[in-house]
């Protein structure tokens, strides 16, 4: 009996113990927050007035680089009272990992986040609107327009473009001369003409690289279908429209005819194996095909400046279009420090920081910094520049992860044959109308 | 089967039920030092994010803190089944064919390996254990990335390369993750591989209990190994086999990362299971009211379905 | 009676089959390792011709603070192990050696909970860390894993603690001792295969779990290898050969694990009362 209580007392001790561990380091944790002063590496320096932002990212490897070893020591060096404290996440969970950090009140200040997420995390309330803060009608100034589009949300802007990109259309140059051309098709009816050629030798010339609206949407816009309206506001006429109908239609027969990559349905080999061993003509894709492809020059033997040819998109009844991919940097609303997050996201957008990003290929949004790309020995943003001017973006209404769902399968319906093209958008428009309202 | 595990001390009170509740008591708390933390630990880590669960499942919640979070009824419940694709349905239909599909198969093979390997004869059995059971060993989101690349299409993929260029046993290579039927072959097969040495280890284990007279007295009785299979060693081994074959249920029930990182419910959200869909919902969709909901009918439903196995389960003795 | 020399022959053919099947798919994950340039993936023709190469080895070593990684993954690691031990073993003491009022209500509960999809428990876990303070430090990781094993552990070593022989217990009474000294001197010694096996599943569950990690930690320096091994799994492409080769090197801690407690934890066996049903 003795025994036992004893040990009761030793559990309930241990219970104790740890709870106010618990609590003891809910107190540094209250302490680190108030003092941000504290580097990382612990290190106490008694300036007090040091404030350091974090800073959320998802760049690559080369990028990485250039944000540490550039952007970094520039921004510190022209404001000494700022620390950046840089978080490259994986892409892995990004979303989860951006939720439990705004349920949790512990995001970061900022944040380098796709575009089409920026209008559905404005409609949670989780961003800060920029639009009312100073200096902001001046940035916009500077700044392209579409890009900056994809941060309006209910009259407000929820962030600013840090870069933009866009897709092109990537020629495996030897295929090419075996489908008798010299040069990239200029529309979408001699691209159908080489790829029936080819498909006689096995390969495949229509470079649909999946059946989402990053992989459609440049086919689907060019061939003269339509999402939305301008404002974003109706899908009925649209979506569903004679226009969509018949560039669907047009997608179903081509892939019919066994003109369009497998990939578009999830087969292999993948885009980029397919364009470099040959087997596919072409297909769309942005910068970081170049970026990577030379990074590998001389493990993989091949070199994407001389083996491939780039291209706008074919031009089809809708012109020569693409879509707009990009990243906006956004403030949280529980940002801790939000002046000088503020401070960060405007000096990131001017011309210089702009610049060496696009060292690395990122396309700036920065008027000024995109003229002076051209003249910067980057061999291959031309045609991605050029491309942008009539590129679209895909809706940005905060619904669009679901709209999208929907966009999805009712394309991939009609793709497999199950469902007329028709009934399909019919259908998908019923669809998004009753998210919309 | 003693019912009764009385510590020393309790067992000297008479039993009356006049003194039941200060009985009941008294265990409680020759027990608590041991559960205490434990029970502690379940109720703030468990127990309470599944009450969060509930909550949030009649709520129209917001990711943000101090939102306010109306109450709606039931209208999260409505809207899983006002969706016009019936995703919440087809899931539910792929996780009762995923234990269909699954648990048996796994179960077989898993007492087959594990009986052969414990055969007397066979050398080598620590390296054979190891080998089966690297699967187990190794992360989901790796071996999916392995799989996927093993059954990739066309004859770059392992698979095809094999049942089509090299065996001809396939008239064209498979485009595996693009069809239903094809997909859920392989959501299985990459269940299954990955799972299967978990059932041979603990099988392998418990082989080793059995007491060897008896299959001496069997052989004496000239009875074959396949007679011995079925009248000693499955009777014998049947406690163990509850255990796997619940968890192997289990397994079966909770699927995420075989269907999320392998077709992340593609095609056309026919090979959604109901964790991966309430993932997508919440994680992609920001619906967290309706993917909590499918989270508490999928509870009810398992619950009421294992309700009359649950008294079993509680007091079976598993070894 | 003799095992006739078909008969072993076909057992072996069957096991050696099953081995190959299971170990094949590394033996071509290794073989991918050594390609460079694996944002586009090898074929099987050139999977089998390939020449050794560890250069993906030395990369991914090197690259994406993978060596602190690794080493912030093993104190992770064994400390919940540890802990997730020490807590199942001593609440599965508490179900199968006493005996008190709602004993098997509240086992049925908890086992229910394991059937409701905790997918998105995360979130609530998060908070309940970030108000204990505990976001961003390994205590937290460890609350959560611990605490969220503790029920899968009892169901795993009640029944095997329930088929130890009371009459054990009689040296210690006589000595004077209690509950604790049963649960010290013969529980967990009597025990140790199935702690052992335990031990291992734990072990492998916490070394790959990346969600939570991810969550909980936010400074980068404290990150564990999960996350270095899916930072080689770009948004636009994944370089396969650092990837495999990545977890190559992740998977040798838990082999080497298993190859050390597995003679425990089969050597002796489930104990021989246990098998009576």
């Amino acid at each position: 009996m003795k025994a036992m209580k004893k040990s009761a007392l030793a559990v309930m001790a241990l219970v104790l113990v740890l709870v106010m561990a618990a609590c003891g380091s809910g107190n540094n944790g209250a302490n680190n927050a108030a003092d941000n002063g504290t580097s990382n590496g612990g290190e106490n320096k008694p300036s007090g007035k040091k404030v350091t932002i974090e800073y959320w990212h998802t760049y690559s490897d080369a990028e990485e680089k250039a944000l540490v070893e550039k952007i970094k020591p520039a921004f510190e060096a022209a404001y000494p009272n700022i620390e950046l404290k840089l978080t490259r996440m994986p892409y892995e969970g990004l979303k989860q990992q951006v939720i439990a950090g705004v349920a949790g009140d512990a995001a970061p200040d900022l944040m380098r986040m796709d575009i089409v997420w920026v209008p559905e995390f404005a409609a949670q309330n989780a961003l800060m609107d920029v639009s009312k803060l100073e200096g902001f009608e001046e940035l916009k100034a500077s700044v392209f327009e579409a890009p900056m589009a994809t941060n309006f949300y209910n009259g407000g802007y929820y962030g600013v473009p840090v870069n933009t990109n866009t897709k092109i259309a990537i020629y495996n140059k030897a295929t090419l001369e075996e489908a008798g051309l010299t040069e990239a098709p200029k529309t979408m009816d001699e691209l159908v003409a080489a790829a029936r050629t080819l498909k006689e030798k096995g390969k495949y010339g229509i470079g649909v690289s999946g059946i989402h609206a990053w992989g459609l949407g440049p086919w689907f816009w060019s061939l003269g279908g339509s999402i939305t309206n301008e404002d974003y506001t109706k899908v009925d006429g649209y979506l569903n429209s004679e226009a969509s109908v018949k560039a669907l239609q047009t997608i179903v027969d081509w892939n019919n005819e066994g003109l369009v990559l497998p990939v578009m349905l999830g087969g292999e080999p993948g885009t980029w194996d397919g364009i470099i061993s040959g087997d596919y003509l072409m297909s769309d894709d942005g910068p970081w095909f170049y970026s990577t492809k030379i990074a590998e020059k001389e493990q993989t033997g091949f070199d994407p400046m001389e083996q491939t040819v780039r291209a706008l998109m074919p031009a089809g009844e809708g012109g020569s279009r693409s879509v707009i991919g990009g990243e906006d940097l956004v403030m949280f609303a529980n940002s801790k420090h939000p002046e000088e997050a503020w401070t960060f996201a405007k000096w990131m957008l001017t011309e210089e920081p702009q610049k060496m990003m696009a060292e690395t290929g990122l396309i700036p949004s920065n008027k000024a910094a995109a003229d002076a790309m051209k003249t910067m020995d980057i061999p291959f943003v031309d045609t991605f520049v050029e491309q942008l001017e009539t590129a679209l973006p895909r809706t940005p209404i905060p619904q669009w992860g679901e709209v999208e769902g929907i966009f999805n399968l009712a394309f991939e319906k009609a793709i497999r044959g199950e469902q007329e093209p028709k009934a399909a958008l019919d259908e998908a428009v019923k669809q998004i109308e009753a998210i919309l309202n | 089967m003693s019912t009764s595990m009385l510590t020393p001390e309790t067992k000297q009170v008479p039993v009356s039920s006049k003194n039941k509740f200060k009985l009941g008591l008294r265990q409680w708390m020759a027990v608590l030092p041991f559960v205490a933390i434990g029970f502690i630990g379940i109720a703030v880590f468990v127990i309470y994010p599944m009450i969060r669960n509930i909550m949030i499942s009649f709520q129209d919640y917001s990711i943000m803190p101090n939102a306010a979070n109306p109450w709606v009824g039931f209208d999260n419940y409505t809207k899983v089944f006002q969706d016009p694709n019936d995703r919440f349905l087809i899931a539910l239909r792929n996780t009762f064919l995923n234990v269909l599909a699954t648990v048996p198969v796994n179960w077989f093979l898993a007492i087959f390996f594990a009986v052969l390997i414990n055969a007397k004869f066979v050398k080598f059995k620590i390296a054979f254990r190891t080998i089966y059971y690297l699967p187990i060993v190794t992360s989901w989101i790796i071996i999916a990335l392995l799989f996927k690349y093993l059954f990739a299409d066309g004859d770059g993929g392992f698979i095809n390369y094999i049942l089509h260029a090299k065996l001809g046993i396939l008239s064209e290579p498979i485009s595996w993750r693009s069809n239903y039927w094809s997909a859920m072959v392989m959501i299985w097969l990459f269940h299954i591989w990955k799972t299967v040495g978990w059932g041979v280890v603990i099988y392998l284990a418990a082989l080793q209990g059995i007491p060897k007279d008896m299959y001496e007295a069997a052989d004496i009785d000239g009875a074959n190994a396949y007679q011995k299979f079925w009248r000693i060693t499955i009777p014998l081994l049947k406690p163990i086999t509850l255990f796997i074959v619940i968890n192997l249920i289990n397994g079966a029930f909770g699927f995420f990362p075989q269907v999320y990182f392998i077709t992340a419910g593609g095609p056309m959200n026919q090979t959604h299971v109901i964790p991966s869909l309430i993932y997508i919902e919440a994680f992609q969709n920001l619906k967290f009211g309706p993917a909590a909901a499918m989270g508490v009918m999928m509870g009810l439903l398992v619950f009421v379905l294992t309700y009359t196995q649950m008294k079993k389960i509680g007091k079976q003795k598993m070894f | 009676m003799k095992t006739s020399f078909i008969n072993k022959f076909i057992v072996y053919a069957v096991i050696i089959a099953g081995a190959l099947l299971f170990v094949f798919p590394f033996i071509y994950m290794i073989l991918t390792t050594f390609f460079q340039g694996t944002n586009t993936l090898p074929k099987p023709d050139q999977v089998f011709s390939v020449k050794v190469n560890f250069s993906n080895y030395v990369t991914v070593w090197n690259k994406n603070n993978f060596v602190n990684y690794f080493m912030n993954s093993v104190i992770v690691t064994s400390v919940a192990m540890v802990g997730s031990l020490f807590l199942g073993a001593l609440t599965a003491y508490g179900f199968a050696r006493f005996t008190f009022p709602g004993k098997e209500l509240v086992f049925r509960i908890f086992l229910l909970t394991m059937f409701i999809p905790g997918v998105i428990n995360i979130i609530p876990q998060f908070v309940i860390i970030k108000d204990m303070g505990l976001v961003n430090t390994y205590s937290g990781l460890w609350l959560v894993y611990i605490a969220g094993g503790v029920i899968g552990n009892v169901f795993f070593l009640r029944g095997f603690f329930e088929s130890i022989p009371k009459e054990l217990e009689e040296s210690v009474l006589i000595d004077g001792g209690g509950s604790w000294r049963i649960f010290w001197n013969i529980y967990l010694p009597q025990s140790l295969p199935a702690l052992g096996t335990l031990a291992i599943f734990i072990f492998q569950g916490t070394w790959e779990e990346y969600f939570l990690a991810l969550t909980l930690i936010k400074s980068e320096a404290m990150r564990t290898l999960p996350i270095a091994i899916l930072m080689f799994n770009d948004k636009y492409s994944t370089n396969y050969g650092q990837v495999f080769a990545a977890s190559i090197i992740a998977l040798l801690p838990v082999i080497l694990l298993y190859v050390t407690f597995q003679k425990k934890f089969v050597q002796s066996g489930f104990n021989e009362g246990g098998v009576k049903g």
